[in-house]
């Protein structure tokens, strides 16, 4: 008798992977067997990109809770700067691969295309359009402090694959990007992903 | 002779303008109007007020001021904390600076992150975030939620949800920037937003909730038996943003303000005062009975 292994264990598989033991009560947001798959090849890639991280951040002293806003800062910025280095000529697409860039601009139509497709719009309407338009978007990029984030749908951050800690999805612009929050370093980008 | 000379002239037209006001209705828009009940839980929320600028600094001064009437132990940050630059200088600037007092005489800050703020502003002592995006802590009988509303994924609902069932019979107050109910135009309602946070709110039976992001005030009626404020005037403001609507109670947007609240038993008294000292609202919201309030666990 084939047996076919249900979607739901691939997603398990891919939390498994790729969620610390603190994501161990996330919900598995329900997708397909296909879905599972390039969330895994995704999955694999945020993983070799942590542990550049973690070489990185190797030599820095740790960041911790109560620390003075001059140790924060000059954490960030070391941090940024050797994970560029390490990261040099990296190009655009390395994480978000064409497979994962498909898989993910399918997710992100979902939800602005759909029915909740008006607050999800609402939600990321820009506080100052003019900054995000000054700024052109780049791997290894350190975002200035002056850009305010934009607000992300919890819609669109239910749909997409769960992320460790220090990293999460941006939008920017059109774009969808991953972000090192504690590097304050753009990893990887989608562009043009949101309609 | 009836007036000896200029000075008393002026003393006398003085005099009957301070007669004259202290008689007009808003007189008393100075006096503290919290009951200052014995144990009771006191706290001041404030919202976008991270400029640097003079409005920032009066307000600041102001809640100093209002501290003497109202001892207030510790202050909620509703998000946007600083703006723009995020440097050590700016954090002096637009923070250690105008609460400097404050911070002097003892008083905790719990910041909540806006979206003009940086996910590293967690790491910062004086925020008391403790390196959390969001968090949770108690103070007498009063259960707070710090919430991250600019990125609210599945892993922060589910742990939100998780603390609730937990919150047992304290009174529970969230806070976070972004504001579920709003009035005012430039950003109004955070609908999105509300369709996963209200009906975690109604079911176990939040009691208020305090936001920020547009730069005005807005006392919301209460909705599904949730009290909504908006504080996102405290350094920030948008003059003639409030587009007054049925939701709202009562509703500002000529100045900066600060809020003052004091939780004592199953009352809470809040008091909106602005930039210049004028109590723009004030109020109390009475919670259920604790015994209607233990949620109902599922095995």
């Amino acid at each position: 008798m084939e047996y076919r292994i249900p979607a739901g264990a691939w997603a398990a598989l891919f939390l498994v992977l790729i969620a610390p033991a603190t994501l161990g009560q996330v919900p598995t947001p329900n997708v397909s067997e296909e879905e599972a798959r390039i969330f895994k090849l995704f999955a694999a890639q945020v993983q070799r990109y942590l542990k550049v991280q973690k070489e990185c951040a190797a030599s820095l002293p740790a960041l911790k809770p109560n620390m003075k806003m001059a140790q924060i800062s000059e954490h960030q910025l070391a941090l940024g700067k050797k994970l560029a280095a390490a990261r040099s000529g990296v190009p655009q697409g390395e994480i978000f691969s064409a497979e994962v860039t498909e898989q993910f601009r399918k997710i992100i139509l979902g939800v602005f295309k759909g029915p909740k497709s008006q607050m999800a719009r609402k939600t990321i309407r820009p506080d100052e359009p003019s900054k995000e338009v000054l700024v052109r978007l780049h791997v290894n990029d350190m975002r200035p402090d002056s850009i305010p984030s934009t607000t992300m749908p919890p819609t669109l951050l239910s749909k997409l694959p769960p992320l460790p800690k220090d990293l999460a999805y941006r939008i920017i612009g059109h774009a969808l990007a991953l972000k090192d929050t504690r590097a304050g370093l753009i990893v990887d980008f989608i562009p043009h992903a949101i309609p | 002779m009836l007036f000896p000379n200029i000075f008393t002239k002026v003393r006398i037209v003085l005099l009957t303008v301070l007669a004259l006001a202290a008689s007009c209705p808003w007189a008393g828009a100075q006096e503290l109007t919290l009951p200052l009940k014995p144990h009771s839980v006191r706290f001041a929320a404030i919202g976008d007020m991270g400029t640097g600028n003079k409005r920032q600094y009066q307000t600041a001064a102001k809640m100093r001021e209002w501290r003497e009437k109202f001892p207030f132990e510790f202050v909620i940050m509703l998000g946007d904390n600083i703006y723009d630059g995020h440097t050590p200088q700016d954090f002096v600037k637009k923070f250690e600076k105008p609460y400097q007092p404050l911070l002097e005489a003892g008083v905790k800050f719990y910041a909540t992150l806006g979206n003009h703020d940086k996910p590293n502003d967690r790491f910062y002592q004086p925020f008391n975030m403790n390196g959390q995006q969001y968090y949770t802590y108690k103070k007498g009988h009063v259960r707070f939620f710090a919430l991250d509303t600019t990125y609210m994924n599945p892993q922060q609902l589910t742990w939100l949800e998780k603390e609730l069932q937990n919150a047992g019979t304290d009174w529970i107050i969230c806070y976070f920037h972004h504001a579920l109910y709003s009035s005012a135009g430039f950003h109004g309602s955070a609908t999105e937003l509300r369709t996963l946070l209200e009906p975690l709110f109604v079911k176990y039976k939040v009691q208020a909730v305090f936001s920020g992001h547009d730069h005005v005030y807005e006392r919301v009626k209460p909705q599904n038996g949730v009290q909504y404020f908006t504080e996102g005037a405290s350094g920030a403001l948008r003059v003639g943003d409030l587009k007054k609507s049925n939701l709202t109670a009562v509703g500002y947007d000529q100045d900066c303000s600060f809020m003052l609240v004091e939780i004592a038993g199953d009352e809470l008294y809040f008091q909106t005062i602005s930039r210049t000292g004028q109590t723009i609202d004030s109020g109390m919201v009475q919670r259920l009975p604790a015994i209607e309030r233990i949620p109902v666990r599922q095995e």
